[in-house]
């Protein structure tokens, strides 16, 4: 008798730690609704916990919890863990075009938004299908060459150098006054694999067909004429920059310009802060990336949209969760934090940015994107994967191991394997 | 009566049994056959729906995926120095620490203790170590040895990972050896000492006879370990450079999670259970034969 009971104790025991990760239901306590946020953007996390302090005051029924995941860790993993937890997230973020289409049916569409139609028509596309929106944009960002105003002078520039050869002639100078043109990153994937890559992407007259056309087989990287020319840009950073560009990183190129060694680097405004607390007085500008002498069609940079806020379908809180991303975009406070707080281009015309609130770098993406001369982000169009793919042949190219046929052959044979779903 | 005691030990045994096989039912069983019906579809490892793909993932593996193929050849690389490398260096610390040493105590925590440590944080520690240790090591003695990069070309950071696969290792494997040799009955060595048999005599042909099952025991061991090497090169090298570090785990954690194709890591996890399992079947039986009952 005594050993069933035991027996039966301790299944008891047990039956709680197989039910636990079951249940994680929404309480309504006192009419205060909790929206759950989950969100990668590690540095805005301080600044979000203060505007939510905001909102909560604004709106008392609603209470938000945000739960920010990013940095080193991998977010998209831990994204669809929770999902196929069943903990799913009532806001969550992700990326535009091919996670749009992943997440598609769990995203409600935003386009009957009060704030829908002030979405910027470059950062809206990623997130519309068939006329629909489905995400906001958080905000926009862009890269090109980030140059040091002064060191050009100082090496007798005085024009900016929008096409290949001035680009060249200019980088030149640099290195005869004794300056490193080119502080190069190659060690970073996204470097390479993301942003110099996508110039040959952006460049091409339709980016999407042309990406459509390498998976069906009517386009193919050897035969592409923007590629080849992309390499003679790629060649000429090489030429003009730091030793051992395969073994700097991230840090150590941005410290590399703001510390004046180097004149440009290809990095976006994100770089901003950074640069500022190594020496905020540099007068910095950004540079298009050129890959031949037709100024018009080379005087852009690359804009795009790194994440959006999006709403998941299937929450229970939906309504109070469109509540929140609304007061975020429309009212003064709500604005003032994007502009001045998360320091982010904002993606909506609604939305004022400054150069005071934006800093040198973000004031000219904006006039870039305002005044039409921007192109567009690739990187989530390609097949999932292919980014990582096309860094590390670029790099056995810039490491000697490919010769620039053997490079392009290694990226056709990567996305004949990464197109097949 | 007959019936009670029939009753109370099927009692007992679900007591004692039950739990354990209750968690591996949900945490090994069931995960693996979703696997490997996961594996015959094209799920992306989000969507509520999932397309039945039949062989597809198999044959796309072989005929159209490089990646696969090289992360088995770094693998098998790396499991056949790792194996014999942790082994030698377990055992050789095992024989020199069964010795009367005063400090051996202290030195079988010392070699034991990186085994404790997780590979991840093992990985990132070794990575500072290789950066920014060796480099200045390199410039304080001038050693070229120090001067390499070691994370930064294809056979060094190969090399990289297995010393640190080696030195996490070897200790555990020390303990196996250290119980196995302490269990060899001392008549046979003095009485192999008497017959006059040197040292290295002695350890040849009644030692390593001896300690065969602590072998077995061992070298499968170090067959899993190796073959599952994930945490340490992620963390060391995240597979690089240009995809010369990439061990088949890491390979088939980003066939599903960066590239989202689950569908497809779930047929290579299949391909490499399969492999492994052949592998530790084989070593088995051949190191069985080699043992010897006293």
């Amino acid at each position: 008798m005594m050993r069933r009971t035991s027996g039966w104790l301790l299944s008891a025991a047990l039956l709680p730690a197989l039910l636990l990760s079951g249940c994680g239901g929404r309480s309504d306590e006192d009419g205060v609704t909790t929206v759950h946020i989950y969100q990668f953007k590690v540095e805005i996390a301080e600044a979000l916990t203060a505007m939510k302090a905001e909102f909560e005051k604004e709106h008392p029924e609603i209470r938000l919890d945000i739960q920010t995941v990013g940095g080193g860790t991998d977010y998209g993993a831990s994204l669809r863990a929770k999902f196929s937890s069943g903990d799913e997230p009532d806001i969550f973020t992700i990326g535009g075009n091919n996670e749009r289409d992943m997440w598609l049916e769990y995203l409600e569409d935003l386009s009957g938004e009060s704030w829908a139609p002030d979405v910027k028509p470059l950062a809206a596309e990623q997130m519309t299908v068939d006329g629909k929106l489905y995400g906001m944009p958080m905000n926009l960002e862009g890269y090109g060459f980030i140059y040091n105003k002064d060191l050009f002078r100082q090496a007798g520039i005085t024009e900016k150098p929008v096409t290949l050869s001035a680009l060249r002639e200019s980088a030149r100078k640099l290195q005869d006054a004794g300056i490193t043109p080119f502080a190069n990153g190659y060690q970073e994937w996204f470097v390479l694999g993301n942003h110099n890559v996508n110039v040959a992407f952006a460049q091409q007259p339709d980016p999407a067909a042309f990406i459509a056309g390498l998976t069906d087989g009517s386009k193919t990287f050897a035969d592409d004429p923007v590629f080849s020319q992309w390499v003679d840009l790629l060649d000429l950073t090489v030429e003009f920059g730091n030793p051992n560009p395969l073994s700097t990183d991230y840090n150590t190129q941005v410290t590399m310009l703001a510390g004046g060694e180097a004149a440009m680097m290809q990095q976006g405004n994100w770089t901003q802060g950074q640069i500022d607390g190594i020496d905020p007085d540099l007068n910095l500008g950004i540079l298009p990336m050129p890959i031949d002498d037709t100024a018009e069609d080379n005087d852009k940079l690359y804009v795009g949209v790194p994440s959006n806020w999006v709403i998941n379908k299937n929450s229970p809180v939906k309504e109070e969760a469109k509540v929140f991303l609304d007061w975020m975009v429309t009212s003064d406070t709500g604005k003032r934090y994007i502009t001045k707080e998360f320091q982010f281009i904002p993606a909506l015309d609604s939305i004022e940015g400054t150069e005071e609130d934006l800093g040198a770098l973000g004031a000219e993406v904006l006039a870039y994107t305002d005044k039409d001369q921007a192109l567009t982000w690739n990187w989530s169009r390609l097949p999932n994967g292919m980014p990582n793919e096309l860094s590390s042949s670029i790099q056995g190219y810039l490491g000697g191991k490919l010769t620039k046929e053997g490079m392009l052959k290694e990226f056709q044979k990567n996305w004949d394997n990464l197109s097949v779903q | 009566m007959m019936d009670r005691k029939k009753r109370s030990r099927l009692m007992q045994q679900f007591i004692f049994v039950g739990p354990t096989s209750l968690f591996f039912f949900v945490i090994v069983l069931i995960p693996f056959f979703l696997g490997l019906y996961y594996s015959f579809t094209s799920w992306n490892g989000i969507s509520q729906h999932t397309s039945w793909a039949g062989l597809r993932n198999y044959l796309h593996i072989f005929t159209k995926d490089p990646s696969f193929l090289n992360s088995f050849w770094f693998t098998a690389k790396f499991t056949l120095f790792g194996l014999v490398l942790t082994n030698l260096l377990g055992f050789a610390l095992a024989y020199v620490l069964t010795r009367k040493l005063f400090t051996r105590n202290v030195l079988r925590t010392v070699f034991f203790v990186p085994h404790v440590i997780g590979g991840l944080l093992l990985g990132f520690i070794w990575q500072f170590i290789f950066v920014r240790g060796f480099a200045s090591l390199g410039a304080a003695t001038g050693w070229s040895f120090f001067n390499l990069p070691w994370l930064g070309t294809e056979s060094t950071a190969f090399w990289a990972v297995v010393i640190v696969f080696v030195w996490q290792n070897a200790g555990y494997l020390m303990v196996i050896y250290i119980s196995a040799i302490n269990n060899v009955p001392k008549g046979l060595l003095e009485a192999s000492k008497v017959d006059g048999a040197g040292r290295l005599q002695t350890l040849r042909h009644v030692m390593i006879p001896l300690v065969m099952p602590a072998v077995t025991v061992c070298l499968f061991l170090s067959i899993s370990w190796s073959f599952k090497v994930f945490d340490l090169n992620l963390a060391l090298t995240k597979g690089g450079p240009f995809k010369a570090t990439e061990s088949v785990a890491l390979n088939i954690y980003n066939e599903a999670y960066t590239i989202s194709r689950f569908g497809m890591g779930s047929a290579k996890a299949i391909i490499f259970f399969i492999i492994v399992a052949v592998i530790s079947m084989l070593q088995v039986r051949a190191t069985k034969k080699r043992e010897v009952e006293l």
